[in-house]
């Protein structure tokens, strides 16, 4: 049995060890936001924040996690409120910045691809606070074991709301 | 009014308006299918589900229901409401429920496509119906003629009194039925006939507005299911085995190794073999070792991709197929080309591309021990796999229910009703009395799924003494476009709809046609002919298989528009004028021209002849080029600018700059097809310098992301999106596709631009261009 901590709860799981993390969030717990792409690192579909690092949970073995923080697209509020400190009440109504930044500026056509891509966001903006457009291009192509990839080509707005989750992440979370 | 169950029966404009007595509580009015359509199906196991489009509620919420599914266009969610709220006189906040996609759920069938034009004919219909037999009902309730009557955000006044749509079906039970033709679970679907009053464009309030799609924060929030998510009790996760090449029969199937796998099971069903397990991992795991003790007979049959369009030319069968000859072909180009003192003549070639979804086709099939069966999928027809499961099993459709979900945008492979996985998922579920969920792998999705044909165009163009094109011929060649044969049936040997041949019915007949209108109306002599032929290697697979084709995109429309282009701009050069210029000397459409007046101005279009003065093959300096393209598609007129440089010394292709004007007659929603016409320029790009499907003489060398590449976000260009408001023209404009379209004849045209090399050859990879330099 392996104990996982999954957006701030203990969660045990029974699944074999060498399980890539994707399997496990997706059919154990419950937690589907991670999607299967490709399953060999090159898409950015299925990213995670391992301890506050993107990493492709297809081909990250559940053991991997074991002692790590695992963070997904559903923790981001919460990841938001313990950072600003957010009293309850507050928390339960606040988006991450990155989250109302993708529904401000429309940023998903069919969607699949941007629960990576809202995860590779948010860590660029933990560590970057203000990034230029050429430092957010890059950090979506050079900056994890492959180019985030989005078939439908929301690239371009990608950009705008990185920009625009950057600005209301400086305000405190305000738009 | 009556006070008795009677019910009343009143023509509305052709559709028959019924009040079926009283509810205690609520009420409603439900606009839905109500002829008897003989054997067509019906679209569900519970008849006492609604077919219906728009339900009017007493507490004046709106419903609306429409067979099709959102894969990224938005539509159902923001134009669909906007064009209803208009027709019918609400507010966009009244309608609160879009109820998409499930074929048990949703009247009328056809697919995810052309989704403003054919694809929202039906709703609007329906909603000018209903506003007729509401304001038919108020008269009634009033005591005010109808003609006495407005209606004004869900209130209808008049007299001096007013009354809402709520009020009006409250505690009542009416229903209005209008009428229909087509064939439920066929391609096309059903299609509301007559004529209601609709609204002139003049007085719409919600169309031509921005508003924001409703299903992105629940996608955003992690709240939304998607069909990847779908579990359903007892269900079974599988993987299948596919043949080693695309004319492979199975000799044997491997066995599982039961002391590593105990729980995996392999099913075998003709060529269809699956593994399933409990759990996902064990079937991945499985499924490996299985699949590497499964034996299969060789074949090769294949031209391989290097051979291509050696083989297209010389040995692929055009004669089988009646030539097709456009609509607007005229004159006498072979006359005209004999006396024209300048000629252009070249060979233009598209190679095969992937729709690659983001995803990997994935469904959960769930056969009931009485035999009914439950697929959850991500579909583009729905009700068109329907008849297809039910083909398949020999059931009737009455026995098939599809439920949709969100997924990975399909970009047409899935527009005729099967994605891939579907029928495999209803197979093993038969043979196992359990649900199970397909999930294909990356590789398998690249491989055994359909694809976008390959094509090459033969062009010769005449020019006279003074520079004008007299004489313009093109031949078309292209496999056929569209196998809808779901491959699990094919594999197992169990019933389809026919193969792609000269005798097929429709979309199944190999026949090319002219998919890409003529636009330069000054030109005297033009021929366009279209050549069909089979796809490659489908006859020559003992299995019939072979190079699978499906629409893509602008399916077909890209193959001529590609070529027709590049040729447009290459003439242009010929005869040392300005190829935007060109283009606007051989229009007469006053769309056309104010397109490319307006591309002109916005995109920082030099007025010159290509090649561009410091146009060079070599040197350390990255060389410059623009080009142009335009297309019309769906009422809708497009034209493209690129600025791009290209690197002689590694041949590498930066897109710097697109812009995009684009006249779709109504911009229904601003800030929506914004956002798509930037995807579809992306994706564009990404065909343009990158996209080819590699194969052998035996099957599909493509396999994943590496060997597939495709645009990444650092070669994002500068975005520049122009829409042309045109309401007298009455079309809804349509999205991305044609965007998509656009870029690579302007990026070859560019390409000629920078380095005065014609670039005829689809992808513009480094290696490609790198050798384009040198000949």
């Amino acid at each position: 049995m392996l104990t996982l901590t999954v957006n701030g709860r203990k969660r045990d799981v029974q699944a074999p060890a060498d399980t890539p993390l994707l399997y496990v969030l997706r059919n154990d717990l419950d937690i589907t936001s991670p999607q299967f792409g490709c399953g060999l690192a090159q898409c950015g579909a299925c990213s995670i924040l391992l301890d506050g690092k993107e990493v492709r949970a297809c081909i990250t073995p559940a053991s991997a996690a074991v002692g790590k923080e695992v963070t997904t697209l559903e923790g981001l509020p919460d990841r938001w409120a313990k950072q600003q400190k957010l009293s309850p009440e507050q928390a339960a109504k606040t988006l991450h910045p990155v989250q109302q930044a993708w529904i401000e500026e429309q940023t998903p056509l069919c969607g699949f691809c941007q629960s990576g891509m809202m995860i590779k966001a948010t860590e660029l903006l933990e560590k970057t606070p203000h990034p230029s457009d050429p430092e957010i291009k890059a950090a979506f192509t050079t900056s994890g074991p492959s180019a985030h990839i989005c078939r439908c080509g929301s690239y371009y707005a990608i950009v705008e709301a990185v920009r625009l989750a950057g600005t209301i992440m400086a305000k405190g979370g305000a738009k | 009014m009556s006070n008795s169950n009677l019910t009343v029966n009143q023509n509305i404009h052709g559709a028959t308006l019924s009040r079926r007595g009283f509810f205690q509580t609520g009420g409603a009015l439900i606009t839905g299918i109500g002829l008897l359509r003989g054997a067509n199906s019906t679209n569900s196991l519970n008849a006492a589900l609604p077919e219906s489009w728009v339900e009017i509620h007493a507490d004046n919420t709106v419903l609306i229901r429409t067979g099709k599914c959102d894969f990224g266009q938005s539509s159902i969610y923001t134009a669909y409401r906007q064009i209803v709220a208009d027709e019918l006189d609400v507010t966009m906040d009244a309608i609160t429920t879009v109820v998409a996609g499930d074929t048990d759920t949703t009247p009328d069938g056809s697919g995810t496509f052309d989704l403003l034009g054919r694809g929202v004919i039906n709703l609007r219909k329906a909603a000018a119906y209903t506003r007729q037999a509401l304001l038919e009902i108020a008269a009634g309730r009033l005591g005010v003629a109808k003609d006495n009557l407005s209606v004004k955000a869900g209130v209808v006044s008049g007299g001096g009194k007013s009354i809402t749509y709520g009020e009006l079906v409250k505690d009542q039970n009416f229903k209005l039925t209008i009428p229909v033709t087509g064939d439920l679970t066929t391609m096309f679907g059903l299609v509301v006939s007559g004529n209601p009053p609709m609204k002139p464009v003049s007085e719409y309030k919600y169309v031509g507005k921005s508003f924001k799609n409703s299903i992105i924060p629940a996608k955003v929030t992690a709240k939304e299911t998607w069909v990847t998510d779908v579990k359903v009790p007892g269900m079974l996760h599988a993987r299948m085995i596919h043949p080693a090449t695309l004319g492979s029969k199975l000799i044997s199937a491997g066995v599982v190794d039961k002391k590593r796998f105990p729980n995996s099971q392999v099913i075998v069903k003709g060529n269809l073999v699956g593994v399933v397990a409990p759990t996902e991992w064990e079937a991945i795991q499985a499924s490996r070792q299985v699949a590497t003790a499964t034996k299969w007979t060789e074949w090769k049959g294949l031209p391989g991709n290097g051979n291509l369009f050696r083989f297209l030319r010389q040995d692929a069968d055009w004669k089988s197929a009646p030539v097709s000859r456009s609509g607007k072909s005229k004159g006498d180009t072979v006359a005209a080309l004999k006396v024209a003192p300048k000629q252009h003549t070249a060979t233009y070639e598209m190679p095969y591309m992937k729709h690659a979804p983001l995803g990997p086709t994935m469904a959960v099939g769930d056969v009931k021990s009485d035999g009914t069966v439950v697929v959850h999928t991500h579909n583009q027809n729905p009700q068109a796999l329907r008849g297809q499961i039910a083909l398949m099993l020999g059931i009737s459709t009455d026995k098939v229910i599809v439920k949709t979900y969100s997924g990975p945008g399909h970009y047409g492979r899935s527009n005729g009703g099967n994605a891939g996985a579907e029928d495999e998922a209803v197979l093993l579920s038969k043979e196992l009395g359990r649900p199970v969920r397909v999930q294909w792998m990356r590789a398998e999705d690249f491989q055994w799924s359909t694809q976008s044909s390959a094509a090459y165009s033969d062009v010769k163009i005449g020019l006279d003494a003074s520079g004008k094109i007299s004489s313009y011929e093109i031949d078309h060649h292209m496999p056929a476009m569209q196998d809808d044969r779901p491959i699990g049936a094919v594999l197992a040997g169990l019933p389809t709809m026919e193969a792609p041949s000269e005798k097929g019915q429709r979309l199944a007949n190999i026949t090319n046609g002219n998919s890409d209108a003529w636009v330069y109306d000054g030109v005297l002599n033009l021929e366009e002919r279209a050549h069909g032929t089979y796809q490659v290697g489908q006859r020559q697979s003992p299995i019939a298989v072979g190079l699978r084709d499906h629409s893509m995109r602008t399916p077909g429309q890209f193959q001529q528009n590609f070529p027709r282009e590049v040729a447009i701009s290459e003439a242009a050069a010929l005869a040392g004028a300005d190829p935007l210029q060109f283009r606007l000397d051989h229009a007469k459409e006053p769309r056309v021209i104010a397109l490319l007046q307006r591309l002109r101005a916005e995109s920082g279009w030099e007025s010159r002849p290509s090649p561009q003065p410091k146009a060079a093959t070599t040197g350390a300096a990255a060389l410059k080029g623009q080009g142009a393209s335009v297309m019309f598609r769906s009422g809708s007129y497009w034209a493209c600018a690129c600025q791009i440089a290209v690197s002689p010394s590694t041949g590498a292709v930066k897109v710097e700059k697109v812009t995009m004007v684009v006249d779709p007659g109504i911009v229904v929603n601003p800030l929506q097809l914004k956002r798509q016409v930037e995807g579809g320029i992306i994706m564009g790009i990404s065909h343009a310098l990158y996209e080819e499907l590699t194969f052998d003489e035996s099957g599909i060398t493509t396999k994943d992301w590496l060997s597939y590449p495709v645009l990444k976000m650092s070669e994002t260009p500068e975005i520049k999106v122009v829409m042309l408001h045109n309401p007298e023209v009455g079309n809804y404009g349509q999205g991305s596709e044609a965007a998509n379209a656009l870029c690579a004849p302007a990026i070859a045209a560019a390409l000629f631009d920078a380095t005065g090399k014609p670039a005829r050859s689809l992808p513009f990879k480094p290696a490609k261009v790198k050798e384009l330099l040198k000949a």
